[in-house]
């Protein structure tokens, strides 16, 4: 239980995040020795360890999340009591309990005003100023959160988790350039994350799918970003379904488009021949990995059930394709 | 596997204490000899045999020394992967459960992949959002795993 209370919640399944949040009145029967008023027994108890705030702040998160505004308010309450509330973390948290349990778009504003004072005050306030980003987005103000962003990053450009926000903005308006250079940016930070190269190969896919003129470019691109966030990683599902994506489609397009685009600046597409043999390699390991998965060899019990239905449905689709 | 490299530890120990105890008596029976033969004949040609150690005792002391030494390293933990990939391999393919020790605790340094905060994004948590979600997977009648037995 408290492996998964000491990490952020946000990518918890929804049953995993009610199983926390339903044990959380026995978690927080007895408050802390640190913040309780002294006793004879506080000589004795567990000395205050810094992995207890974080199961705190995490299972506030999870609270909020299901529903269970009073557990979530006594976490508040006690981390507020153990760091005091000028705490910019904890500013920060007490925004997000109210953005909660606002009922309506009046009342997000009211909060959004209350961060826009801290802000005023306090220009520096990192975790505020990412909650008002936060805000404007839940609040469909896509193009002021990119402002706003675009700013924060200005004055703390190695923040890689305001980058990685950022590229999911502009995918989300479908600006695929400004994305795939923010994700860059992300890299630059984190070079070895192997989920983000995965993920900008998904970005340059994407960009890659739109059908302008440069989509041979993108795909060739994505190519190289998702092998290499399988060279960083062995058997990674993600990134063979991405390349068996790409593959699959850069075969369908390579013939008529490998002549015109050898004046392009940059580096040239692969060949023909690597990338058939690029798909086949895809292939053959994504079927391993889904039939080991299914199997429930040991071993291989960390996929996500989803991803490997998934897997599953692409091979079985193009296994279809080859047959007709 | 814990056994074995317990039972061959303790029988490595077990040696040792032997060789001990037997270079001990060698030792305490040759001093009160040699003290004897001395008062007898006063000369002393047998002086440099004092030190020297019967050879099977030597013999015991290094075995022991190597079967303690195997029954260590046989009970050591499992090696960690020092290679990235094949280290975020593990973490991909086999989750939480690759990282138990025998006691089915998970080790308190596994964090999973540590690059997933850069994609779940604590700092731009949408929380309306996720209330909405989970609202909705509540609706669809979803139920809490691995409730606690008590």
């Amino acid at each position: 239980m408290s492996s998964s209370l000491s990490h952020p919640p946000a990518h918890l399944p929804p049953a995993v995040a009610l199983r926390i949040s339903q044990q959380a009145p026995i978690t927080l029967r007895n408050p802390p020795s640190v913040i309780s008023s002294y006793s004879i027994s506080s000589l004795w108890s567990a000395a205050e360890t810094p992995e207890l705030w974080t199961e705190y702040e995490n299972l506030m998160l999870s609270c909020l999340r299901t529903g269970d505004e009073q557990s979530a308010h006594l976490c508040l309450e006690r981390l507020t009591e153990r760091f005091g509330a000028e705490n910019e973390k904890l500013m920060a948290l007490r925004g997000l309990f109210q953005e909660a349990i606002a009922k309506d778009d009046a009342e997000l504003k009211q909060v959004l005003e209350e961060y826009e004072n801290i802000l005023t005050k306090d220009p520096s306030n990192m975790p505020v100023t990412k909650r008002r980003i936060a805000l404007l987005k839940t609040l469909d103000k896509t193009t002021e959160a990119i402002t706003a962003l675009n700013e924060f990053v200005d004055s703390s450009p190695t923040d890689a988790e305001a980058w990685a926000e950022l590229a999911d903005l502009y995918v989300g308006q479908g600006m695929y350039p400004q994305a795939v250079f923010a994700m860059e940016e992300v890299l630059l930070i984190t070079p070895n994350a192997w989920n983000i190269h995965a993920r900008l190969g998904e970005v340059l896919f994407m960009a890659g799918s739109t059908g302008d003129s440069s989509a041979d470019k993108y795909l060739g691109d994505a190519l190289r970003r998702f092998c290499r966030s399988i060279e960083l990683c062995d058997d990674y599902l993600r990134g063979y379904y991405g390349l068996k994506l790409t593959t699959s489609k850069l075969l369908s397009i390579l013939p008529q488009a490998s002549r015109q685009s050898k004046s392009d600046s940059g580096l040239a597409l692969p060949d023909l021949k690597t990338v058939e043999r690029l798909n086949e390699t895809a292939t053959a390991k994504l079927s391993e990995i889904v039939r080991k998965s299914v199997n429930g060899e040991p071993g291989w019990g960390g996929y996500e059930q989803a991803e490997v239905i998934a897997a599953k449905a692409l091979l079985d689709s193009s296994a279809a394709k080859t047959i007709r | 596997m814990t056994w074995i490299s317990k039972s061959v530890t303790g029988l490595g120990l077990l040696f040792l204490a032997h060789a001990c105890y037997s270079a001990h008596e060698h030792s305490a029976l040759h001093s009160t000899s040699t003290a004897a033969l001395s008062s007898i004949a006063s000369h002393s040609t047998t002086a440099s045999n004092v030190t020297s150690l019967p050879i099977d005792i030597s013999i015991e002391t290094v075995v022991a020394v190597f079967v303690i030494c195997v029954g260590l390293v046989l009970g050591s933990p499992e090696l960690r992967p020092i290679q990235w990939r094949v280290w975020a391999g593990k973490i991909e393919r086999e989750g939480e459960k690759g990282f138990m020790s025998s006691d089915g605790t998970v080790d308190k340094d596994y964090v999973g992949n540590p690059f997933r905060v850069l994609e779940s994004r604590p700092g731009f948590i949408d929380i309306r959002k996720q209330r909405k979600e989970f609202a909705e997977w509540v609706r669809e009648g979803g139920v809490a795993v691995g409730a606690p037995k008590s």
